[in-house]
């Protein structure tokens, strides 16, 4: 048993379990009650994450914060928590996500306290994702992460619901029908004795079971990162669902696949990740080049930023594939920045929507015009996700496509021929969107409130607070990543 | 004197037995009181076998054999049990002058099923069988209106006397074979024998008496019938407790041809993919909740299978853990139904439209049940997959744990529907409220904090239940 002083991340984990708790003892009817519940639980833990970012020792690097307990004697499962650099900006995130989400939801009326404990039961699974140094525990709480995605779309969703919320399900539990064979297939390769995840990196498995394991990983985290082909469930989810719940997917839940590739595939099975890296990296370039191009097509701005979303996703997986210092650098710093600028687009449509009730491309238009300051937060996110220099996502993409090229450089060069593409379709739908032909059926509509615009100002001063000081993040990722690599 | 404290939970039952008989020979029934007294009877008879628990010893020529494995399962029999009767408080599915009898048949049964996983010896646990199956027999087609449900009572009375046919002459090859009806003095002998044709069929014959009642594919075709035309009660006395027996039993003969025959092996790794693949997919297309259940217990079965099927101490430990979970989700469920269905009849899945408004509370302990029988973490659930799972991959079986893990993903499909009926349908007509007294609120609520406290705090659980395996051979 280890217990280095206060132990900080149980805390952050309990601030969204409390949070829940709270909730469901509060009257249905009191739903101002509820939100000031959900929005201060959110904010504590915004607080403890932006602390712990802080308290983080780079230099030395490392697992820190470590929290060890034996808990299941006879299977060696222990309630391991630490954080590196490669889950500290994913907390961070998780807690930046999920206090804008909430705050965006202000306006909700229906079935209020359902819906928030929801969202507190679906971010206690991310926390623990992140924070889990145990397999056992990744994997229950990936799961935990998963199942209140349905009622949060099918009950509250618009376009399909149903549907999208169904075959989201159905999509994501399957990837984890093969997570956990993999995990007790490494379980019992290592022993039969622990979960511990940096104890089995010591114990090592041989080629075949990491080859073995690693694609099983890779198939089932590949479907929660929007792997192409395993990628259709995203975008009709991600326009199904109601806008708090689109945030936190796309921002922060489709970043649990990549990291767990990352976190137990790469760091189990270094050999397996090698072998299978080509398939990845094709598979990347796949994602990254046909979401770009079917984005070209939509109609609907939900869908545009579903298909973007699998594009910039297909960054993460090319940048993890590459298997460098430069590579998984950037993939880290793209699942961050990536998740705060879908954050934003979301966020800004959820306004846009919340008003004119479409979200509809051609039905729109001119909206700069009407509401200036809506239009801004989007077009924040456009240029962010197009990888303008100055934006969180430009010195990731910067450094996933210097590490592709060297090693895959056909697949580098196609992708970044898919990134120019997806500039096209995001200045297209600005274009379309936002200025042209003003559409005289939006001019009532008043715009952003000072009150609801602080969530989506929080969201776009990240993007240009770390597009302007990257180094405050690569610091953090690169002392984790460089002796990861050097692994290999 | 110390043989009558080992034998102490089963005369208990005994006694409740009896007492149910003399009601029954009165004129005039007097429902009410009559389940007051079961309530008694079963409350101080789980804490009697509660308290026998940690007893250990042989009686009966070494029939009867009182050791861990055995009291845990005894415990889960008495907690089915005092759990059915519990909510059997409003039995409209029975005539009221009936009631006696059902009290009394459901003592008698779980009296047969508490010697049943005592028993050491052939020709015991064919008696003891056969007592339980004899009550159920009775009590199938107790249900009111018995002439729309009577083909229910004949086909499950068919089918398992052509089990109990089968059971008998495997029993008879066994000992032919060889030559004892001891199952300690049957470890012995068996690896010497157990590669003649003779002996292998024995076993599978005789196990196939079990299989049929933990409906496992391809003994399952009474389930679905049986669970839609029996009383809501007497349904629920068959999925939760009568399963635990067939469950302790199969454990204990599958033990029997431990690591000496690949070929059986082989046969129960299909049966177990068979009933799980056959259970979810049939389950898919189903509107009675009941029917639904019944082909979700087959899946099951099949799962439970897997835990057994590695043949190691983990492994046995795994299915009881996973016998246990089951018993309290599988409750909570039908505890919801018949709470719902209270006038008798059986529960459509649309009916538990706008659930979530007419009580919170049913509609949370219904969905943490059925997400326990999907899997989902943190309920107990999950854990006894993740345990049974982890037990069979010990042996290397990959990809029978693939296949188990796709199956408990088309699970949560038909499952989901049944959650999504209770949290998103509208109803056609505004129902009212649903009236939860006290005590059903209070057993809600021990259920819900039973899953999860399973299911997330499992260490004691686990090392109760490997102690218990290791006591069983």
């Amino acid at each position: 048993m280890e217990m280095a002083g206060f132990p900080i991340l149980t805390a952050i984990l309990s601030t969204t379990i409390l949070g829940l708790l709270i909730i469901i003892f509060i009257p249905p009817e009191k739903t101002k009650l509820i939100k000031q519940v959900s929005l201060a639980s959110a904010t504590v833990g915004l607080v403890l994450c932006i602390w712990l970012y802080y308290a983080y020792d780079h230099q030395k690097g490392g697992l820190q914060f470590v929290e060890r307990i034996l808990w299941v004697k006879s299977l060696g499962i222990y309630w391991f928590n630490g954080v590196d650099g490669i889950n500290l900006p994913m907390m961070l995130l998780t807690s930046i996500v999920l206090f804008t989400a909430i705050w965006t939801m202000w306006e909700l009326e229906n079935r209020v306290k359902e819906f928030f404990a929801l969202i507190f039961l679906l971010v206690a699974g991310v926390y623990g994702v992140f924070m889990s140094m145990d397999l056992f525990w990744i994997f229950v709480w990936y799961d935990v992460s998963l199942f209140p995605m349905y009622p949060l779309i099918a009950i509250w969703g618009g376009t399909r619901k149903e549907y999208g919320a169904m075959k989201l399900t159905l999509y994501l539990l399957a990837g984890s029908a093969l997570i956990l064979p993999a995990i007790i297939y490494l379980w019992v390769a290592g022993g039969a004795h622990t979960f511990d995840l940096f104890e089995l990196q010591r114990i090592g498995f041989s080629a075949f079971d990491q080859k073995m394991t690693f694609i099983m990983l890779y198939l089932g985290f590949g479907i929660l990162a929007a792997v192409w082909p395993f990628h259709t469930w995203s975008p009709v989810g991600h326009v199904a669902a109601p806008t708090a719940v689109s945030m936190i997917h796309a921002g922060v839940l489709m970043k649990l696949g990549a990291y767990g590739i990352l976190r137990i595939g790469m760091t189990l099975c270094p050999a397996g990740a090698q072998y299978w890296s080509s398939l990845m990296a094709l598979l990347a370039c796949i994602g990254i080049v046909y979401g770009a191009l079917v984005g070209l097509a939509q109609t609907d701005l939900k869908y545009v930023i579903g298909y973007s979303s699998v594009s910039h996703m297909g960054v993460v997986g090319l940048g993890l594939a590459t298997m460098s210092v430069n590579g998984i650098n950037g993939a880290v710093f793209q699942m961050f920045a990536h998740g705060v600028m879908t954050a934003l687009f979301f966020s800004s449509v959820g306004y846009i929507y919340d008003r004119t009730h479409t979200k509809i491309i051609p039905e729109l238009g001119g909206l700069s015009k009407t509401m200036p300051i809506a239009s801004s937060f989007f077009i924040v996110a456009a240029l962010a996700g197009i990888g303008v220099p100055l934006m969180a996502s430009f010195w990731a993409e910067l450094l996933v496509f210097i590490a592709a090229v060297k090693v895959f450089p056909v697949g580098g060069i196609a992708a970044l021929v898919g990134l120019i593409i997806s500039a096209l379709f995001m200045l297209r739908v600005v274009q379309r969107t936002f200025y042209g032909e003003k559409n005289p059926k939006w001019e009532h509509i008043p715009d952003v409130s000072g009150f609801l615009a602080v969530p989506r100002v929080i969201l776009m001063s990240i993007i240009l607070f770390f597009g302007m000081f990257p180094k405050i993040m690569l610091d953090v990722i690169q002392s984790t990543v460089i002796p990861f690599v050097n692994r290999f | 004197m110390t043989d009558f404290m080992l034998f102490l939970p089963e005369l208990f039952f005994i006694l409740g037995a009896i007492v149910f008989f003399i009601f029954s020979l009165r004129k005039k029934a007097d429902p009410a009181a009559y389940h007051k007294w079961a309530v008694v009877i079963g409350a101080v008879g789980l804490l009697v076998t509660v308290a026998a628990s940690r007893q250990g010893g042989m009686l009966f020529f070494d029939c009867y054999r009182v050791d861990l494995f055995s009291q845990v399962f005894k415990v889960l029999l008495a907690l089915g049990t005092i759990w059915v009767i519990f909510s059997s408080g409003e039995l409209k599915g029975i005539d009221p002058r009936q009631h006696a009898e059902y009290y009394f048949l459901i003592f008698v049964c779980t009296l047969a099923m508490m010697m049943l996983v005592s028993s050491v010896e052939l020709l015991t646990i064919y008696v003891s069988i056969e007592l339980s199956s004899y009550s159920l027999y009775l009590l199938v087609p107790m249900r009111r209106k018995a002439d729309e449900f009577v083909e229910t009572g004949i086909k499950y009375f068919m089918v398992g006397v052509t089990a109990s046919g089968l059971m008998l002459f495997g029993i008879s090859l066994l000992f032919g074979m060889a030559h004892t009806t001891y199952i300690p003095q049957l470890i012995q002998t068996l690896p010497g024998i157990i590669s003649q044709p003779a002996t292998i069929i024995g076993l599978i014959l005789a196990l196939s008496g079990f299989f049929f009642k933990l409906a496992l594919f391809p003994f399952h075709i009474w389930a679905p019938d049986v669970y839609q035309g029996s009383a809501n009660q007497v349904t629920t006395y068959i999925a939760t407790a009568s399963k635990m027996a067939a469950a302790a039993m199969i454990i204990r003969f599958t033990g029997l041809s431990a690591g000496a025959s690949p070929g059986m092996i082989k046969l129960l790794i299909v049966l177990s993919i068979l009933s799980m693949t056959f259970g979810n997919l049939v389950a898919l297309i189903q509107k009675d909740i009941k029917r639904l259940l019944a082909y979700s217990s087959i899946a099951h079965a099949g799962y439970m299978l897997i835990g057994i099927l590695a043949l190691s101490d983990r492994g046995y430990a795994s299915a009881i853990y996973y016998a246990a979970a089951y018993l309290v989700m599988n409750y909570s469920v039908f505890m919801v139904i018949m709470k719902l269905a209270d006038d008798g009849h059986n529960l459509q899945i649309k009916e538990l439209a706008g659930l979530h408004k007419r009580s919170p509370l049913l509609a949370l302990t219904l969905m943490l049940g059925l997400f326990g029988l999907a899997g989902i973490p943190p309920t107990a659930g999950f854990m006894g997959k993740f345990l049974v799972f982890a037990a069979a991959l010990e042996k290397g079986y990959l990809f029978l744990v693939i296949i188990g893990m796709i199956n408990a993903t088309i699970s949560l499909y038909y499952y989901l529907i049944v959650i999504k009926a209770a949290y998103l349908l509208k109803p056609v007509n505004e129902l009212p409220a649903v009236q939860v007294d006290f005590w059903t609120r209070c057993m809600c609520v021990v259920l819900v904090v039973m899953t999860i406290y399973l299911g997330v705090f499992p260490d004691q659980f686990v090392l109760l239940t490997e102690a218990a395996a290791k006591t069983l051979f």
